[in-house]
């Protein structure tokens, strides 16, 4: 079970567009197998498995992740299209025993979908778990431009 | 004045709408996997069409586990409704004493 690398010029573009910086340059390992899914989610800090790319989200859930993450100033993650590749599609489902798209994983652990990252948002708990991952979101600075006006 | 509004507002809900019957085969199970759930609220919310359900429950046996285990254990407990769906929302809470 090889993984296409993606024809479309589009899907292409999201394996190495610069500005997710290197996390998305490099190609999948080959196959979906649960060895391979695992290197695939502990390869990068940020790793989201989505229908469509973040530029072009096919879904609202997986929209609401993008965006989210936008929020959040996260520009450096690995996004996997699941609409791309079937196997990649079921795969993924199998590995995290999570039966819907988009998933997302922080430091190669699965935290959940776009309800559980909506609520993460909402409560304060992204901030931390991305400050855990030594990266600082956005809505930090912008909370310490409100606190010193 | 909203406050008084809202149960008048869902007497009428409750007139014009019924539950489908997808949406009583979810509450069921759900019934049976979590005996010591407090709330169980299960909404299609694919115009009734059974593609995508919005599932809401509140039970002492989510305590103490984190919110991805708690969503586990309603995925697990709809393993085989879960496959004619397109997809689902779960919020889950504990209750509060």
């Amino acid at each position: 079970l090889r993984p296409r690398p993606s024809r479309n010029a589009d899907a292409h573009q999201a394996w190495n567009r610069p500005a997710h910086g290197p996390g998305l340059s490099a190609r999948p390992p080959s196959g979906t197998t649960g060895g391979a899914l695992d290197a695939m989610v502990k390869k990068d800090k940020v790793v989201v498995f989505l229908k469509g790319t973040p530029e072009q989200p096919q879904c609202g859930f997986s929209n609401a992740v993008v965006q989210i993450l936008r929020l959040h100033g996260v520009r450096d993650y690995a996004a996997y299209n699941v609409l791309d590749d079937p196997e990649l599609r079921q795969g993924i489902k199998d590995y995290s025993n999570w039966p819907t798209i988009p998933q997302v994983f922080l430091n190669g652990e699965f935290v959940g979908g776009c309800d559980i990252l909506l609520q993460m948002h909402q409560n304060g708990d992204l901030v931390e778990e991305l400050k855990k991952l030594g990266i600082r979101s956005a809505l930090l600075d912008e909370k310490t431009d409100q606190d010193s006006k | 004045k909203f406050r008084l509004a809202y149960p008048l507002l869902l007497c009428a809900h409750r007139m014009f709408t019924s539950q489908t019957e997808g949406e009583l085969r979810v509450t069921q199970v759900l019934k049976e996997k979590f005996p010591r759930a407090t709330a169980i609220k299960v909404t299609d919310i694919s115009g009734g069409c059974g593609a995508m359900y919005e599932i809401k429950i509140e039970s002492e046996e989510f305590k103490e586990k984190k919110t991805v285990q708690q969503h586990q254990m309603v995925n697990q407990a709809l393993k085989e409704e879960i496959k004619g769906m397109h997809g689902l929302r779960i919020f889950t809470s504990v209750p509060k004493c």
